[in-house]
């Protein structure tokens, strides 16, 4: 788990996660978004990697930085944009402080969060707050 | 007379589930191997699941509410979480669309998730939008 340092502070980036983006294609799927046929009927590339799997790239990185304490003061909002991402793409967790607060356990550290695949192009977008002891 | 859609005919207020979801060591390592959880190892020390493992749930029960709804993708998606979920236990997720609304053509449905353990103590809250298509 990553140390806090005196020297933490706005605008820090902590350590990024990268991933080939991958989720079983069922041709059968109950959400057609995450078929073939359909996605790209919608315009998409192929089957899209499910919202949660996206999330859970995120949340993994939150974890790895944050440690124990993301399951119990961890809080993300994001909103999923662009194309989305479909098997085989890369895809970049990142997190920017944005805001440290004291409080009675630690300080709390506001994050701008994304996730981005190549080319820069960010497909998930948003903020995760959690104490750092 | 026009029929009515799914969306149209959806009721502010429907509840979803409670879904009954057991974290049994085989559910929990094959999730940890499909979003490739490289941490999972510490996490078995701990007898914790990767945090937010459940989610992908929530579409599942808005699927088996509305039978009209063929895609949901998701908008927006805001999780807390408040305790830990441990490897061999029960958790109940429950859901209620709260709200439904047009933007841009496109219909939207917002609901929340509430993931509580055997004990009734709330494990996770959950917030989240998504696009309905019929």
């Amino acid at each position: 788990m990553e140390k806090i340092t005196r020297s933490l502070k706005v605008g820090d980036e902590i350590p990024i996660l990268t991933k080939t983006a991958y989720m079983p294609i069922d041709p059968d799927a109950r959400n057609v978004i995450h078929t073939d046929e359909y996605a790209r009927d919608f315009g998409m590339r192929g089957a899209l990697i499910g919202g949660s799997t996206l999330l859970s790239y995120v949340l993994e990185m939150l974890y790895n930085y944050f440690g124990q304490n993301w399951f119990y003061h961890g809080k993300i909002n994001v909103s999923f944009i662009g194309g989305g991402a479909i098997n085989g793409d890369i895809v970049t967790a990142h997190g920017v402080i944005k805001a440290i607060e004291k409080e009675a356990d630690g300080n709390r550290l506001t994050l701008d969060v994304y996730l981005e695949k190549q080319m820069q192009e960010k497909i998930v977008v948003g903020e995760a707050s959690c104490l750092k002891a | 007379m026009t029929e009515e859609s799914g969306w149209e005919a959806l009721p502010i207020g429907l509840e979803m589930g409670p879904l009954e979801i057991v974290l049994d060591d085989n559910m929990v390592q094959e999730r940890a191997e499909l979003v490739q959880w490289k941490t999972q190892e510490q996490l078995e020390k701990l007898g914790f699941t990767p945090p937010g493992i459940t989610i992908r749930y929530h579409a599942q029960m808005k699927f088996a509410a509305l039978p009209d709804l063929r895609a949901s993708i998701w908008a927006k998606s805001e999780h807390e979480f408040l305790k830990p979920m441990k490897v061999g236990s029960k958790v109940y997720i429950r859901g209620k669309v709260i709200e439904k609304y047009v933007k841009r053509d496109r219909h939207y449905v917002v609901a929340d998730y509430e993931t509580v353990g055997e004990d009734g103590e709330v494990l996770m809250k959950s917030h989240e939008t998504s696009v309905y298509v019929e």
